[in-house]
């Protein structure tokens, strides 16, 4: 009786086995785009050193910065290079911003007007870090596609934006690597459809223990001759950072 | 000969008709003249405040800077070029300027202001900044101490409050708002001044510090020695960000402009904008402004400069308000073109009557043999100097009012001159020195008379002889 018990579980595990790991290959598109999301932005919080590099057809520029981030709810910005810029930091609690300017000492609330301009005259608008929706909530996934890019296989995923999200994308379509889940590819459309930006992920590198794509390319398709690119020069995952960091005093402190 | 001294003596044989009918006609020159000269002058009175305040005559730019004034689209500054542009036979000074928005704040007061950086040294040759620093301003303190002072008068007193915060660049302003004559100003001018007095300081290259417009500072509530900080984009999406201290104000003539001007040191403006030696544009001052002569050097300087610049003239700069002088124009002729039609009409009038008036002597001179081709000619002869006699007086009244007005422009104050300022207008009313807008108000005159023979002329061949001698 037991041996017939033992050995029918062991069929079984045989038999289902190949099956089970087929279905924990298939994952469901949502679970591929949150494991992305999560690899990139850490579970919890993540700290970082970031170069960005604006190309403009007659000027390029590089601002340096220190970035820390808890959930998508909160995260400061300390700008470190160049030298007049140093020291200007911007605070994101839930839905507001402030930008803290220490030439002037003022502490400014970015107003609405204010939210489709570039950060820092780049291509990122402050609605761009401010409306950050969860690409995991605020989307209906849909894998319409395998493709490869740039040398790496890739799930090619659509994303509709939910009739109640507050969302600036009407829908996107993202490539992500099948073996490590990294965004490579995203292009994002507005609400009628049209191609609005295309962000380009590569220099994939370990940092932290993970693999991630450490240059973000961010490429408006209207302009000609004009793009960002965003470099990943240091980055530590789900560090301990209180809420209470991220505080309008700690805006004015933080070196 | 014969008719003409006849109709010299005709003329005066009823003097009374012949006075009213030559008034009638001089009031129509007297006023055309009168209007269209200080309308004349009153735009040219609104051009050159505009240029000499701010565009200048001619400029140069970056050629992408008028289209998109960002900060951008500047060029470097070229002392070479510079020489090159001076050495150009009507080009007196190049005024290197930095020009750009920003938002200005005092505390919880913010304002879009025009920052403009400019050499002052320079300013002298064109905008001359330095002449329109606010010199007295009627403050409640000094209201107060004129109320205290015993020997002005009441009516000083009385009309001092109305005048409060007030700011003043020349003291003949403050005696003409306070209502004193030129005979009392010795005597109450130098406690007003006094009183009233308001130190500026000054900006120097080099060295941080702002003069902002009188009507700007009153909204930000800024006073001398008082910080404004300013916020903008600048170069290549910098942040632009500084605080300066309050040097001087400023009072424009354009209350526009005075609502959001900052003057900045040249050097410190592009420091603020991290434009080192960048120029939005580089003002000429010239030393003939005739528009022939303009467009001439705009020509001639476009050969000069590089091929990423261009030259701009003082109309392109000042487009929308050489429109509305266009409107402004069409609608001043329109009013002349209804006045000219009730003038005419009343010439009309009054011939009407004399021919009517005459009837009877015309039947009794053709009845004993004077030929009606004489008559006709003897009264033309007559309308036409009634006519002259009307033009000539029209034009010597309204010469000696005009000539004494190209001195003395009409200066509104008080309820008044508040209202100009409100349509964004110096509350200053400058005549136009005679010239050949002179000749047309004549010419147009004299075909109303010409017009007005007709009449009597067609009377006196259509004349029956019988039915004139019943008349």
């Amino acid at each position: 009786m037991n041996a017939m018990k033992t050995r029918k579980i062991i069929v079984s595990l045989i038999l289902l086995g190949p099956a089970l790991m087929i279905f924990a290959q298939d994952l469901t598109p949502k679970e591929i785009i949150r494991k992305a999301d999560e690899k990139f932005n850490g579970e919890k919080t993540s700290t970082s050193i970031m170069a960005m590099t604006i190309v403009r057809p007659t000027w390029e520029r590089t601002i340096e910065f220190k970035n820390w981030t808890s959930g998508r709810e909160y995260s400061l910005t300390l700008i470190n290079s160049p030298a007049k810029d140093k020291g200007q930091s911007f605070l994101k609690r839930q839905q507001e911003m402030w930008s803290w300017n220490p030439t002037i000492s003022r502490l400014i609330k970015l107003p609405p007007s204010m939210m489709s301009q570039g950060w820092m005259g780049s291509d990122y608008t402050n609605d761009d870090i401010l409306k950050e929706s969860s690409v995991v909530n605020d989307y209906d996934h849909q894998i319409v596609g395998e493709e490869e890019y740039d040398g790496r296989l890739c799930y090619k995923i659509k994303m509709v934006a939910k009739e109640d999200a507050a969302v600036i994308w009407g829908h996107q379509v993202r490539w992500i690597d099948k073996k490590d889940f990294l965004f490579l590819k995203s292009e994002l459309y507005d609400e009628d459809a049209y191609l609005v930006r295309t962000e380009l992920g590569s220099k994939i590198k370990t940092m932290d223990g993970r693999l991630i794509p450490t240059m973000i390319e961010l490429i408006p398709a209207e302009e000609e001759n004009q793009k960002t690119i965003i470099e990943i020069k240091e980055i530590r995952f789900n560090q301990e950072i209180k809420d209470s960091f991220f505080s309008q005093q700690n805006m004015k402190r933080i070196r | 000969m014969n008719n003409l001294i006849l109709a010299w003596r005709n003329l005066w044989r009823n003097r009374r008709r012949t006075m009213i009918t030559s008034a009638s006609v001089l009031f129509a020159v007297f006023f055309a003249l009168l209007f269209r000269s200080l309308q004349l002058g009153s735009y040219d009175h609104m051009f050159r405040n505009a240029i000499e305040s701010y565009t200048g005559y001619i400029q140069v730019q970056h050629k992408d800077f008028w289209d998109e004034k960002i900060v951008d689209n500047t060029f470097a500054y070229d002392s070479q070029k510079e020489q090159q542009l001076l050495s150009d036979e009507n080009v007196i000074a190049a005024i290197p300027r930095f020009e750009s928005f920003a938002l200005a704040s005092n505390g919880p007061q913010t304002k879009g202001v025009l920052v403009m950086g400019v050499v002052p040294e320079k300013e002298v040759h064109l905008s001359k900044v330095t002449d329109k620093m606010v010199k007295y301003r009627l403050t409640s303190e000094s209201i107060e101490m004129i109320k205290q002072d015993p020997n002005i008068s009441e009516k000083i007193k009385e009309l001092a409050p109305l005048f409060e915060n007030t700011a003043y660049t020349t003291a003949s302003r403050l005696q003409l708002d306070l209502g004193i004559s030129d005979k009392d100003a010795s005597k109450y001018m130098p406690a007003l001044e006094r009183f009233a007095q308001f130190e500026n300081g000054s900006i120097r290259m080099g060295e941080p510090g702002v003069w902002v417009g009188d009507k700007l500072s009153q909204y930000l509530q800024l006073g001398i020695g008082d910080t404004i900080v300013l916020i903008s984009q600048g170069y290549h999406a910098t942040t632009a960000a500084g605080k300066y201290e309050i040097k001087g104000i400023v009072k424009l003539p354009l209350p526009d402009l005075d609502n959001k001007i900052v003057y900045l040191p040249l050097d410190v403006c592009q420091g603020l904008y991290n434009a080192e030696d960048m120029l939005t544009s580089l003002a000429l001052a010239v030393e003939d402004n005739d528009d022939k002569v303009i467009a001439e050097t705009v020509e001639r300087l476009g050969a000069v400069v590089s091929e990423d610049q261009k030259v701009m003239e003082w109309r392109e700069m000042n487009e929308v308000m050489v429109s509305q002088m266009d409107a402004d124009d069409k609608s001043g002729m329109i009013m002349i073109g209804i006045l000219y039609l009730v003038i005419a009409f009343g010439v009309f009038g009054t011939v009407l009557m004399l021919t009517a008036e005459r009837k009877r002597e015309f039947g009794v001179l053709v009845a004993i043999g004077m030929q009606k081709k004489k008559l006709a000619s003897i009264m033309t002869l007559e309308m036409l100097l009634i006519g002259l006699l009307g033009i000539l007086a029209g034009a010597a009244v309204a010469t000696v009012l005009i000539l004494y007005g190209v001195e003395h422009p009409l200066i509104f104050k008080g309820e008044m001159a508040k209202m100009f300022e409100e349509y964004g207008m110096e509350p200053k009313m400058v005549f136009w020195g005679i010239d050949s807008y002179y000749i047309w108000q004549i010419v147009i005159v004299a075909l109303m008379v010409f017009l007005a023979i007709g009449y009597p002329i067609r009377k006196i061949f259509g004349m029956k002889v019988v039915n004139a001698l019943r008349a």
